[in-house]
């Protein structure tokens, strides 16, 4: 026998295993299923009922009608301010998450064709929300000012906003801002993630406190063979859930993949190296099923808040955004989204497979020289 | 088959194996006596590459055990003192896993060691759960699991702790065969009338070698009835705790 033949042994070995218990079939489907529903309805950067101040300092026809053009619909809801309020008051005070702010000369300026300042004042503490806020109000601004431009017949510039305000660009992608879109991938990349890493560090450690490994230890079974035959059936599984996650945000939130199905699981593969390995660094290091799920869950939530998925990468400290740089689910998490939103092709992705594949390389091929034969 | 020289494992400043030569030949049946913490499993941990000596020499076959590690992984099976086959296999997916491991084709084996299955009445088990198996049935499991791919010199670490003296009996006939067919039996105990069965016999103490020799010629050199009252005697104590 060769030794594919040893490798073949471990793989079939670990998918009996795998199949006998009911945490795997839990970690197949139920894990997917609890993790898109449960985050993918409480962490949501839809934004819907915003509450908007408007400090109207002008009080003009033009100025009530910018104002009813934010109060039709769902997305902003109008609360009452008084005169003597001002706009960071009423931000730390929790009476809304957005002022704007109307000039005194707004309707003059506009009917003479001039240009105006609006200022719009955002609550920054969830950045995500804040851009999406942001956002919203600059459409609803630019509506205004397109719809009055054809009724009155004269063109009028578009305000300025204050600067610091951007549109931000997955507007052309994403036009409704649907939350699920963009939360839907990151979900995806954590689950994958937490999967891999935590089976394959479980496992081998596993071995350890059954005094399995030992006894492989005293086989003329090599480093590779084990690496391989305990790797290669996580990363089909972790693959297998993939798929059932795919699935399951396709019935639960219509998500429709944008790109090809070859190009996600091309990356996922390559990811998984660098989840494996980051597995196989943990069990090398203890020696108890306990502490690997402690390590495991650490440098996981270290992960995720260096990912980009609850505040935006580009909101963070200069440093932080260079730790975040070499984080490889941040990557990930870019290119599901890439791939399911806009539907980027390989190519496009190029840098982000070198990165992707220079961190497998790196973590899997260190962890496995770390892990010591030798018990 | 075996040679040791000087062999030494010092765990920080506490030598656990001190100083122990030994020269077992084949088909012999080898015994380690002594009481808990003696080091009989750090030695043999040593002896099957397990771990590596602080100092001294192992050869097995006249091969280094440290230049030769995987030509003689080959040569051994082993058993360790902790049973450790996969409770979540059947009986037999544990035997067909190490067969697969040590490369030899799993039914030939299995027709090899039916006598031993009988004798053992394993043979009805096979499709079991590990984990669902008595105590005695998973060490006899785990001594077949050592001897699929035919190791001719094979290491039990008290293969017989927690097991019914019928079963011990029929465990000795096996492992009496197994010698008598060519094979090194390497066994460590805390049954003293299990020594009786082995062609010679190491007492330790603290790491170190208190008594070495054939069972029989040693209770005449110290004029001991049984092994029972070799083993307090030599170990100096009125009430040795086993
Ligand atoms: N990895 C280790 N680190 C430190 N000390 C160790 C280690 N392994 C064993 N020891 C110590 O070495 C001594 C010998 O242990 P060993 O397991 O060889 O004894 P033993 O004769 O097999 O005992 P038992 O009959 O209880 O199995 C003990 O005092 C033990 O605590
Ligand atoms: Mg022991």
């Amino acid at each position: 026998m060769s030794s594919a033949g040893v490798i073949t042994s471990f793989i079939k070995k670990e998918f009996r295993q795998i199949m006998r218990s009911r945490e795997m079939l839990i970690v197949l489907f139920a894990l997917p299923a609890v993790q898109l529903l449960v985050m993918g309805f409480a962490v949501t950067n839809e934004v819907k009922n915003l509450r908007l101040g408007i400090l109207d300092y002008d009080r003009s026809a033009s100025s009530r009608d910018l104002i009813s053009s934010f109060s039709s619909g769902d997305r902003f809801q109008v609360v009452p301010v008084s005169e003597s309020d001002n706009a960071a008051e009423l931000i730390s005070a929790w009476k809304a998450q957005l002022v704007l702010v109307i000039p005194p000369d707004f309707g003059a300026d506009y009917q003479m064709g001039r240009q105006s300042s609006l200022q719009l004042v955002l609550d920054g503490i969830d950045g995500n929300s804040a851009a999406v806020a942001n956002s919203y109000a600059a459409g609803v601004i630019a509506d205004f000012y397109q719809r009055q431009s054809k009724t009155r017949l004269h063109r009028a510039p578009l305000p300025r906003l204050s600067p610091g305000v951007q549109l931000i660009s997955q507007m052309s992608f994403n036009p409704d801002l649907k939350s699920s879109l963009n939360t839907i991938p990151g979900i995806i990349a954590i689950l994958v993630t937490v999967t891999s890493m935590m089976l394959s560090a479980i496992s081998l450690v596993k071995e350890k406190e059954l005094g399995t490994l030992e006894q492989l230890m005293v086989t003329p079974v090599k480093r590779y063979q084990l690496m391989a035959g305990k790797l290669i059936p996580y990363l089909i599984i972790t693959l297998v859930q993939l798929q059932v996650a795919i699935l399951l945000a396709g019935l639960i939130f219509g998500l429709e993949l944008a790109g090809s199905y070859f190009t996600l699981i091309l990356f996922s593969v390559v990811y998984l190296f660098t989840s494996l390995g980051l597995g196989i660094l943990i069990s090398s290091r203890v020696n108890s099923q306990q502490q690997a799920m402690f390590f495991s869950w650490f440098i996981m939530v270290v992960m995720i808040l260096l990912s980009g998925f609850f505040v935006p990468i580009r909101n963070m400290p200069q440093s932080i955004q260079w730790i975040s740089f070499i984080n490889p689910l941040s990557h990930y998490m870019t290119v599901l989204r890439e791939i399911v939103v806009k539907g980027s092709s390989l190519a496009q992705l190029s840098r982000e497979l070198w990165i992707l594949s220079a961190s497998g390389l790196l973590v899997f091929g260190f962890s496995v020289l770390s892990f010591r034969k030798r018990v | 088959m075996i040679h040791t020289s000087h062999l030494v494992k010092q765990f920080g400043s506490f030598k656990a194996v001190d100083e122990i030569n030994l020269e077992i030949g084949r088909g012999e049946i080898f015994g380690f006596l002594g009481a808990n913490g003696a080091g009989k499993t750090t030695t043999i941990r040593m002896l099957c590459g397990l771990l590596k000596p602080s100092s001294g020499e192992i050869r097995i076959d006249n091969l280094d055990i440290i230049k030769h590690s995987e030509q003689i992984k080959h040569k051994l099976g082993y058993m360790s003192q902790k049973f450790s086959l996969y409770p979540d296999l059947k009986a037999i997916e544990n035997l067909q896993f190490y067969a697969g491991i040590y490369r030899v084709s799993f039914e030939p084996a299995l027709k090899r060691l039916e006598p031993i299955l009988e004798q053992f009445g394993l043979s009805s088990i096979l499709k079991t759960l590990t984990q669902d198996l008595p105590m005695g049935y998973k060490q006899r499991l785990s001594l077949v699991a050592a001897l699929m791919h035919d190791p001719p010199l094979v290491f039990l670490d008290e293969p017989t702790s927690g097991v019914d003296p019928q079963a011990r009996r029929e465990f000795w006939q096996v492992i009496n065969d197994l010698a008598q067919s060519g094979k090194t039996i390497i066994v460590s105990t805390h049954f003293m009338d299990e020594a009786e069965y082995c062609h010679r016999v190491i007492i330790m103490q603290d790491g170190r070698e208190v008594a070495l020799g054939n069972p029989a010629e040693l209770k005449q050199e110290y004029g001991s009835a049984n092994m029972q009252e070799l083993f307090l005697k030599v170990l100096g104590v009125s009430d040795a705790k086993l």
